[in-house]
């Protein structure tokens, strides 16, 4: 886990809002169709799905960074409903981020085991294996 | 009370809606009546709670949410942006000419139509884009006269998703008119052009006795992009937030200058010229940005383009062939007929016209 990959040429700009929560010191695992192009796949990246580590510090830094980020900070969810919420929303001016709080509670543990470091502009973004990818693609949509 | 809407594609919430303003006698030529009183009527009857009847109440008015509004609202219906709708107490409805067809079609009175298709589903997060009615009336038409044409030439006639709103489309068309889910890119127009005529459009769209919003009185020659046209179902207020956000200095910028390279936009100022129902923006590039560069990067900021993930059921062309042949045997001629006349008709014109 520890060598940085680099990006491919040609990143969806809404792949940055990762990068920017890295920068913001979150822990998080990118996973959905973001974390699939950073490897390699033939996918169309619509938004940016990330797994959040669930310690108490890191949902803190979550909602300061999703603060900063959002382009509507009234609409970001309190820390202690981080604690409880399946799924928190932010719209950013990248894009939609959708942070899977529950996958994080449930997975967090098994899905970095397999992940892996690619840098996003400057930022090392931690992304799951192409093969958890897929398979919490193939679970979750239709 | 209707319980399904097979025999014009309306979903079951929206006729329930259309059934109530009839009940009232609200048709398009008569007095609207209050929303909030439909909206109680609606609770009473069939249970079904205000907050989310008003939201499709309020959908079914909006010409930028629908090819074919049902619904003619009267009052503040919300805008594009921050604005929302005013409370149900304060708004009124009445049926509008297309609505009034769709009841006709759905209680059997004349054959069915293909409203449903039409107006698809992706305003209220379905996957089922919108189509121009008129090309989808003539598909229909055309495989009843000649139930052998193909289904590129179906494909041909209906032609792309209409989202509505003048925004570009991208993506796998192809692979959408087959039947297969796929992820369209909805993109606003960003077009580079000189200040001067900003400023006569602005100039134009300004109401008398209010005065114009300055746009560079000194170098009308500038270089400036102009974004319109913006897709659907994006809160324009929040796409200015958006350009805004990403012009600001932020603080990751110092610890990752190359994020900030990449992410920040050179951007000297943004003006929202919203007016009268045109939404759009201008947007001057800091000195020693060209036009052309900031224009690319704009294209990439949230709500400029947007991503809806879209499918159909069945391959277009089947859906159509299929619709046609279920229902052959009524006059569908007649009833594409009516649908035509109201949707050609001044008032349903008056509320399809479009941003």
């Amino acid at each position: 886990m520890s060598e940085v990959a680099l990006a491919r040429p040609g990143l969806p700009v809404v792949v940055l809002a990762a990068g920017v929560l890295a920068a913001d010191q979150v822990s998080f695992l990118l996973v959905g169709s973001a974390a699939l192009w950073l490897r390699g796949e033939p996918v169309t990246v619509g938004d940016v799905d990330v797994a959040i580590e669930p310690s108490e510090p890191n949902l803190r830094r979550l909602h300061e960074a999703l603060m900063r980020l959002a382009v509507r900070p009234d609409t970001i969810a309190p820390v202690h409903r981080l604690r409880e919420l399946s799924v928190a929303t932010a719209i950013t001016p990248y894009g939609r981020v959708d942070c899977l709080l529950e996958r994080g509670r449930q997975d967090w543990y098994r899905l970095s085991q397999t992940a892996g470091y690619v840098a996003v502009a400057d930022a090392p973004v931690l992304v799951a294996s192409a093969a958890d990818a897929w398979a919490l693609r193939r679970r979750f949509k239709k | 009370m209707t319980t399904m809407g097979e025999r014009s594609g309306v979903g079951l919430v929206e006729l329930a809606i259309l059934e109530a303003l009839d009940a009232r006698r609200a048709w398009h030529n008569r007095r609207p009546v209050s929303c909030l009183k439909l909206l109680l009527a609606l609770e009473d009857g069939i249970g079904l709670a205000r907050g989310y009847a008003y939201q499709v109440l309020i959908d079914q008015t909006l010409p930028w949410k629908l090819p074919i509004p049902l619904i003619e609202g009267q009052g503040n219906f919300g805008g594009r942006g921050n604005d929302p709708p005013a409370s149900a107490y304060y708004t009124e409805a009445r049926l509008s000419p297309a609505g009034e067809v769709a009841l006709s079609a759905e209680r059997g009175e004349i054959a069915p139509i293909p409203i449903g298709l039409i107006n698809g589903n992706t305003n209220r997060q379905g996957t089922r884009p919108p189509f121009r009615p008129t090309a989808v009336i003539e598909a229909v038409r055309q495989v009843l006269r000649r139930p052998r044409l193909t289904a590129k030439q179906i494909a041909d006639i209906i032609g792309p998703p209409d989202f509505l709103t003048g925004c570009t489309v991208t993506g796998d068309l192809a692979g959408l008119i087959a039947g297969r889910r796929t992820e369209l890119g909805l993109q606003a127009r960003v077009t580079v052009t000189d200040a001067a005529q900003v400023k006569a459009r602005v100039a134009k769209a300004a109401i008398p006795g209010y005065p114009a919003p300055q746009i560079h009185q000194r170098d009308v020659g500038r270089l400036v992009i102009v974004l319109e046209n913006f897709p659907p179902y994006v809160n324009t207020d929040e796409i200015a937030a958006s350009i805004d956000k990403r012009a600001q200095e932020y603080a990751w910028k110092t610890r990752y200058p190359e994020l900030g390279e990449q992410a920040g936009l050179p951007i000297k100022y943004l003006a929202d010229l919203t007016a009268r129902d045109d939404y759009w923006f201008v947007c001057v590039p800091d000195a020693g940005t060209p036009a052309e560069v900031l224009r690319d990067q704009l294209m990439d900021v949230y709500g400029v383009t947007i991503y809806v993930s879209v499918g159909l059921p069945r391959p277009l062309a089947t859906m159509i062939r299929t619709w046609t042949r279920t229902h052959q045997h009524e006059d569908l001629n007649a009833s594409l007929t009516a649908l035509e006349s109201a949707l050609a008709s001044r008032h349903q014109k008056r509320l399809m016209a479009r941003p």
